[in-house]
């Protein structure tokens, strides 16, 4: 057993001493970047020996440049070998990059050493080619591989660098140019090489035994590069991650984050959104699920990443095998996720993607959510091999592919036991109440960011939605909540963080940081967003607005008009006229565009004195948020207000109106002057 | 009274270079620099006269019917019809699209090197090269490209949202300029530019291509998407402040032309007039297909780029 | 910076007494915003308030009529900049100029060709809108005959050019109750042709050297009473034109010289088509040129109607059975929306597999397969009504359609509504081809 500590130290006197011994010129073929890793650490153009000695000193006796000036003093003495690439061009080079930025290469792993047992180098080979990695080779690992048959070579993406293992300085010369050609990082730019390497050019290294002690010095200097080493116990120490030689591969990409894509679905059924529409009649179907007729909930959790196996589906209970056509079983569905930028938040968006993937397949059909699902499956896709655990792998591997970026594994748990269910689902349902209690909670105070929303530029160029928590977009369709989501998942989309800034005014809702925010969105054309302001620089609309809050001088106070309401308001106007006037993003004092989910928030009219000014709104709207407004203002003493917003059936006019409001002793009337 | 208009443009177009001579390392006998605008098309003539692009393939099976009527032989391979366009079009760029790389299951990638390479000898005019259209054979055929170009400072192009590694790599690896792609949206052009720029592509590199819909079948689309990148970009927004092409690929199959009795004068008044329109919005790289566009192309720019500002004093 | 409604709002009586025809104050208020609504209506309105609400809120472009009856077209009232922040409203008169020096024949034939020459896209017809007679000939009475055998019929809009104010009234002697447009005074000529449009009440286009003139001339006109004025900024070419026209449309918006507030006037001057579309693409309101051939016309009629789209209110198809080619009982059936632009990219795509086919386009209001899907606009209820409308079930053999790929939601309500089998086709047109031929194998 080598005690690396002392190898290291060894082996760097050593490197320290032979490179002192180097003579001659140092020149490598077909490249511009003249010894690549002293270039790159130092900026210095080094062709021989008395430079390379002074840009070994200069950087501090660094053993990436140590090894590389006598790695090139020796290929100028002896080339390598036929069956050996020694230093590769800059031509090659380049093509290299190209397939790690295009994304046809997903990282580079180093293998060097003698390894024990043939069978598990070829083994580990196989598997970094499987999961299109470059892997470079040097050292008798080579040999050994080569003599029992395994073919080597650079559209094989098994790179032969060298007979030694000191030769694996080729692959840091590789990385070196890489970072330099694709990577911007200027020679001489130690930081930013560093960073690209850490970043960008994903690498790791399982080394074999048998190393010597400069080789080892050599390769424990790649960590700074955040380059691990990964070791199948030939060496002792905590500098080296040991694994055992099965799982060297994934233990080096797991902690590159190297994830594997997932391009199939490895299931007897096809799968495409061509097949969304497509229900499952009674006729057709082997089995349902849920649907009131037997229990079944679906939730989807992250869990830490050692938590969660990729790709793992586990069946509890029966499958299709031991089930009587055409009656309803249990179904509960557990979908566990991790990934690095995974979030909570996240868990109840991806959860509604599970009823989408479900009926992508030909042969499956899914509706509703949470504990009200209702699955089936056709007798047609169970006679063709389908099975339960097959909707398992459907949502794993659509998960992941759905989301690269943001899922780095997903685990399936399927329950078609019918006690087992039962203790499932309350457990469920304490998360589904959790989740709920959650939003509904949030209040605008609570957060430092809120979200924009630009989807509607198209039709208004000018326009942007401030979503708070407590006032969802106007269109009604996204909340605080989703415009979150939906940044952290496409950072460059329609949503976007707003800095709220300095605090300018409380209660009608001014922001500094909100007002620059929306100035710069709207090309200069709006200075001022007051969020909860009907006469004070209000929000501006696009079209899509569920209804409109608009100002009615002589009631001192605000209508509401709903898109579904075709009739006169008292306005004079109709929903129709109003919205062709206020839309485009035009900011227009006295008139709001709103989703009607914002009437039930405390914010809405703040600044004017909030829903005491609603006069009238029509009946049906009403009856919409009769129960919910209640709850809302009960405690407030409000249930008397409700009753004196007047509607269609009580006045359509202002004539009409007027004596209305006077009549139940609106407060509107009484309210400081909107004017 | 002497009229004039503050506009309060506080962004400017960057500039992309297309093309490089000996000096800059390729075998051009010219290079252009576009971009570098501070106001509206021509206005001021703070930009550039947009630069007139002839398009040539390298299978004529999949090009416009009139094109190919008028072209006859010339159109059959790609280096004398790129020879043609230089010496007798005169245009001032060469787009060569790999229409090749359409047909199902294409892997001839070395065909692509070779016309590359054969064109790159025939012409001394800056390339544009429009590759293959698949993510399945991107990879391959992007390298090509890359590779056979290397040192020209070619325009690379397509890049698409959910298509945009490979051709970001050849721009990469082989120093060209990219052509970024979206379906008539300024908030998607956005994105894509935000994509390529977290791949590592250097804004300076980059060509916004809006789409360009045919004239009377959405061209309006794309002229108002031209004119709000236009003036997101002198407001200040960088990430749409990058030139833009217009390489309209189904204005000449249209039924106008398709069913006139004499398609050439109607084709080449169709491409003139969205290429004017498109150079009026905002467009820096104008491309036609149909070899007697060039000429009155030219001419149009020449009138637009004669008149501008900067002869018409206010009050003068 | 136009005024909001409320502060209009503030400025009115606020009696609601509806004798400016509207039912309350802030309608009219919103009108006048707007600029649909003439602060005259409103009886108790000062002066003050009046004069400042009429310069606020009228169109920063005044609107002008030319000619009379079915033919007449109206320009200016425009509001923006660029089309995409609202529309442009009123498209600009193209107007075919002839000498009076051409023989009668040669008249008749380019009124003949204004009058009829048409192209009908998407249902509508395209025609270009008027004639110009062009007094070359330097004689009073040649122009009156050549302007005779333009008043034919009294149908179509006329433009008289003539420098010599003599000769242009002697050309109005004739048509000048058609409400013609009178081109052109300048400085020199300024007090004779404002006599001449205040008689007949045309229409007047004025020129000068430079924009700083015009609008010394157009202060000045207007102080003669002449209201109805359009500017000519044509210049040595089109690229002129095109910085004049820029800058008077961001002047007239910024309402900083109400003197550059009138329709613009083109001539051309540089090559037919690069005029017509700097014209059309850059706020022209006439464009006077020579007769254009049928594909020039065609190109430049198609630009025009493109760009005066309203872009919020895309281009509707009329809901129907359409054919690709001559498609028999066994071919292919295709569903989509009625949008425009949808059609015409189906259908391209269609013409291009060479695959005789049905394309069902059924009413979704305009809106694209997305939106409408969305908007719930697309259902199985309006796809089972253009099947029974355009029966075509009497067409086919078999019940088969193919939706938009992304309709694929409703497949299975679609199939379940109508008894048709539904085929979920590509969701880009582009895949059409090769979906196809993948179907047919």
């Amino acid at each position: 057993m080598i005690i690396l500590e002392n190898a290291i130290a060894d082996g760097k006197e050593k490197i320290s001493h032979l490179v002192h011994a180097v003579k001659g010129d140092l020149n490598y073929p077909d490249t511009a970047y003249h010894l690549p890793i002293t270039y790159a650490i130092t900026g210095m153009e080094v062709h021989n020996a008395s430079s390379a000695l002074e840009a070994f000193m200069k950087a501090g006796e660094n053993l990436l440049i140590g090894a590389e000036i006598l790695v090139a003093e020796q290929e100028g003495i002896t080339p390598e070998k036929p069956g050996y690439s020694g230093f590769i061009e800059d031509a090659v080079i380049r093509k290299l990059g190209y397939s790690l930025v295009d994304g046809s290469i997903l990282g580079l792993c180093l293998l060097l050493g003698t390894p024990k047992s043939v069978d598990t180098a070829a083994a580990i080979c196989r598997e970094l080619q499987e999961k299109l990695m470059l892997t470079f080779l040097s050292g008798s690992v080579i040999k050994i591989l080569t003599d029992a048959g395994v073919k080597v070579g650079l559209d094989l993406r098994l790179i032969p660098l060298g007979e030694t293992s000191i030769k694996a300085v080729h692959f840091v010369d590789i990385l070196a140019r890489v970072a330099m050609m694709f990577g911007g990082v200027p020679p001489g730019d130690v930081n930013r090489l560093v960073t690209y390497a850490a970043q960008r050019a994903k690498a790791f290294v399982i080394a074999f035994s048998s190393l010597s002690d400069e080789e080892i010095a050599f390769v424990d200097a790649l960590r700074i590069l955040g380059i691990p080493i990964i070791q199948m116990g030939a060496y002792e120490g905590e500098e080296w991650q040991i694994s055992s030689p099965d799982a060297a591969v994934s233990r080096g990409m797991e902690i590159r984050g190297i994830t594997v894509k997932i391009t199939a679905i490895p299931i007897p059924m096809a799968c495409s959104p061509a097949f969304e529409g497509k229900s499952v009649r009674k006729e057709e179907m082997f089995v349902e699920f849920g649907g009131g007729r037997s229990p079944a909930f679906e939730l989807l959790i992250s869990r830490p990443a050692k938590e969660v196996t990729d790709g793992q589906v586990i069946l509890i209970g029966p499958d299709v095998d031991q089930m009587q056509e055409g009656t309803a079983i249990p179904l509960g569905i557990i979908i566990e996720v991790a990934g690095q930028h995974m979030k909570k938040d996240f868990e109840p968006v991806f959860e509604r993607r599970i009823h989408n993937f479900i009926n992508y397949g030909e042969g499956s059909w899914h509706v509703a959510q949470r504990d009200l699902i209702w699955v089936r499956i056709t007798k047609e896709a169970v006679a063709n091999g389908l099975q339960i655990k097959d909707l398992g792998k459907l949502l794993a591997a659509k998960f992941r592919m759905d989301f690269e970026t943001l899922l780095d594994a997903v685990q399936v748990t399927l329950i078609t036991d019918p006690v087992r269910i039962e203790e499932e689902i309350k457990k469920a349902h304490l998360i589904y109440a959790e989740r709920d209690e959650r939003i509904a909670g949030m209040k605008d105070e609570d957060v430092d960011l809120y979200y924009s929303c630009t989807l509607c530029q198209t039709f208004a160029p000018n326009h942007v939605c401030i979503i708070t928590p407590e006032r969802p977009a106007l269109c009604g369709a996204i909340t605080w909540l989703d415009g979150k989501t939906a940044y952290e998942i496409s950072p460059a989309g329609a949503n976007q963080p707003v800095e709220k800034g300095t605090l300018l005014n409380a209660i009608p809702g001014e922001y500094e940081g909100v007002n620059s925010f929306v100035k710069k969105a709207s090309h200069g054309e709006i200075d001022r967003c007051v969020l909860y302001s009907i006469m004070d620089a209000p929000m501006t609309c696009c079209g899509c607005f569920e209804a409109i809050a608009m100002v009615l001088p002589e009631t001192n106070g605000v209508i509401i008009v709903t898109r579904e309401y075709k009739g006169d308001t008292p306005s004079g106007m109709t929903f129709s006229t109003l919205a062709g006037t206020i839309g485009g993003g035009a900011q227009t004092p006295g008139f709001i565009g709103i989703s009607k989910s914002y009437l039930l928030s405390e914010r809405f009219l703040q600044a004017e004195g909030g829903i005491e000014r609603v006069v009238w709104m029509p009946k049906h709207l009403k009856e919409e948020i009769k129960v919910k407004m209640g709850e809302l203002y009960s405690h407030k003493g409000y249930d008397t207000l409700f009753s004196m917003i007047a509607d269609e059936t009580i006045a359509i006019t202002i004539e009409d109106l007027l004596p209305y409001l006077n009549e139940v002793n609106h407060p509107a009337l009484t309210m400081p002057s909107l004017l | 009274m002497n009229y004039s208009y503050s506009s309060g443009w506080p962004g400017t177009i960057r500039s992309v270079t297309i093309g490089a001579t000996a000096e800059q390392g390729g075998t051009r006998v010219s290079s252009y620099q576009i971009g570098g605008d501070t106001d509206l098309s021509f206005i001021n003539r703070s930009g550039k006269k947009p630069l007139i692009v002839y398009e040539i393939c390298d299978d004529i099976s999949l090009w416009p019917e009139v094109v190919r009527n008028t072209c006859g032989d010339i159109a059959s391979d790609p280096a004398s019809w790129a020879a043609y366009a230089e010496k007798k079009l005169q245009a001032d760029c060469i787009r060569v699209n790999l229409t090749s790389t359409r047909c199902q299951n294409f892997t001839n990638f070395n065909a692509i090197s070779d016309t590359i390479t054969s064109v790159l000898e025939s012409t001394g005019l800056p390339l544009i090269i429009e590759g293959s259209t698949d993510p399945d054979i991107d990879s391959e055929v992007f390298v090509r490209c890359g590779e056979a170009g290397q040192g020209e400072k070619l325009l690379l192009g397509t890049a698409e949202a959910d298509r945009y590694r490979s051709v970001a790599a050849a721009a990469m690896a082989y120093g060209h300029a990219i052509i970024a792609q979206t379906p008539i949206d300024v908030n998607l052009a956005k994105q894509l530019n935000i994509l390529l720029r977290e791949t590592g592509v250097s804004d300076d590199q980059i060509v916004i291509d809006p789409y360009t819909g045919a004239l009377g079948y959405g061209f309006e689309y794309t002229y108002s998407t031209m004119e709000r990148i236009r003036f997101a970009a002198l407001k200040g927004d960088s990430d749409l402040a990058m030139p833009m092409i217009s390489a309209p690929s189904d204005s000449l199959t249209v039924k106008e032309i398709r069913e006139s009795e004499n398609p050439d004068e109607i084709a080449i008044l169709w491409e003139r007039a969205t290429a004017v329109s498109a150079a009026i919005a905002g467009a820096a790289i104008l491309v036609v297909r149909h070899p007697g566009s060039v000429q009155p192309v030219r001419d149009a720019i020449d009138s637009l780029w004669q008149g501008s500002r900067s002869e018409v004093e206010d009050g003068a | 910076m136009a005024l909001k409604p409320l502060e209009i709002y503030k400025l009115l009586p606020k009696k609601n007494c509806k004798e400016c025809k509207e039912p309350t104050c802030l309608s009219f208020a919103m009108k006048l915003a707007q600029g649909k609504a003439d602060p005259e209506s409103c009886p108790y309105l000062d002066e003050e308030a009046k004069l400042l609400l009429s310069s606020q809120t009228r169109a920063p472009i005044h609107k002008i009529v030319i000619g009379m009856g079915t033919r007449s077209f109206t320009v200016g009232e425009e509001y923006v900049f660029y089309r995409h922040d609202k529309t442009f409203y009123h498209q600009p008169g193209i107007i075919y100029r002839i000498s009076d020096l051409s023989p009668e024949e040669e008249i008749q034939e380019t009124l003949r060709k204004v009058r009829n020459d048409k192209i009908t896209r998407i249902g509508i017809d395209l025609q270009v809108d008027g004639l110009a007679i062009s007094a070359e000939s330097g004689s009073a009475k040649r122009f009156k005959e050549a302007v005779t055998v333009a008043s034919e019929g009294g149908d179509i809009p006329l433009v008289l050019i003539a420098k010599d104010p003599a000769i242009m009234e002697a050309g109005l002697f004739i048509c000048g109750n058609y409400n013609p447009l009178i081109c052109s005074a300048t400085k020199e000529t300024a007090d004779a042709f404002c006599s001449l449009a205040l008689k007949y009440d045309a229409p007047l286009v004025i020129t000068a050297d430079t924009l700083s003139d015009i609008g010394i001339l157009a202060t000045y006109c207007t102080g003669k009473g002449v209201s109805k004025i359009l500017l000519d900024l044509s210049g040595k070419n089109c690229g002129e034109f095109l910085a004049r026209s820029t800058l008077t449309r961001q002047i007239a918006l910024a309402r900083t010289a109400l003197e550059l507030s009138h329709p613009v006037f083109l001539v051309s001057t540089s090559h037919i088509m690069d005029d017509m579309v700097t014209g059309i693409v850059k706020f022209a309101s006439v464009i006077v040129t020579p007769p254009l051939s049928t594909a020039e016309m065609t190109t430049a009629l198609v630009l025009r109607q493109n760009i005066y789209t309203d872009p919020q209110k895309p281009i509707q198809m009329t809901p129907g059975l359409y054919r690709v080619g001559d498609p028999g009982r066994t071919s292919p059936v295709f569903m989509t929306v009625n949008f425009s632009l949808t059609f015409f990219t189906v259908q391209g795509y269609l013409e291009a597999t060479r695959v005789p086919c049905f394309l069902l386009i059924v009413e979704t209001e305009g809106m694209s397969v997305l939106t409408s899907v969305a908007a719930g606009k697309l259902n199985e209820t309006v796809v089972k009504e253009w099947i029974e409308k355009t029966a075509l079930a009497d067409e086919v053999d078999s019940k088969i359609i193919i939706i938009p790929g992304y309709a694929s939601p409703l497949s299975g309500r679609i199939e379940e509504l109508t008894g048709w089998k539904v085929i979920v086709g590509p969701r880009d047109a582009a895949d059409i081809g090769k979906f196809l031929t993948e179907e047919r194998t």
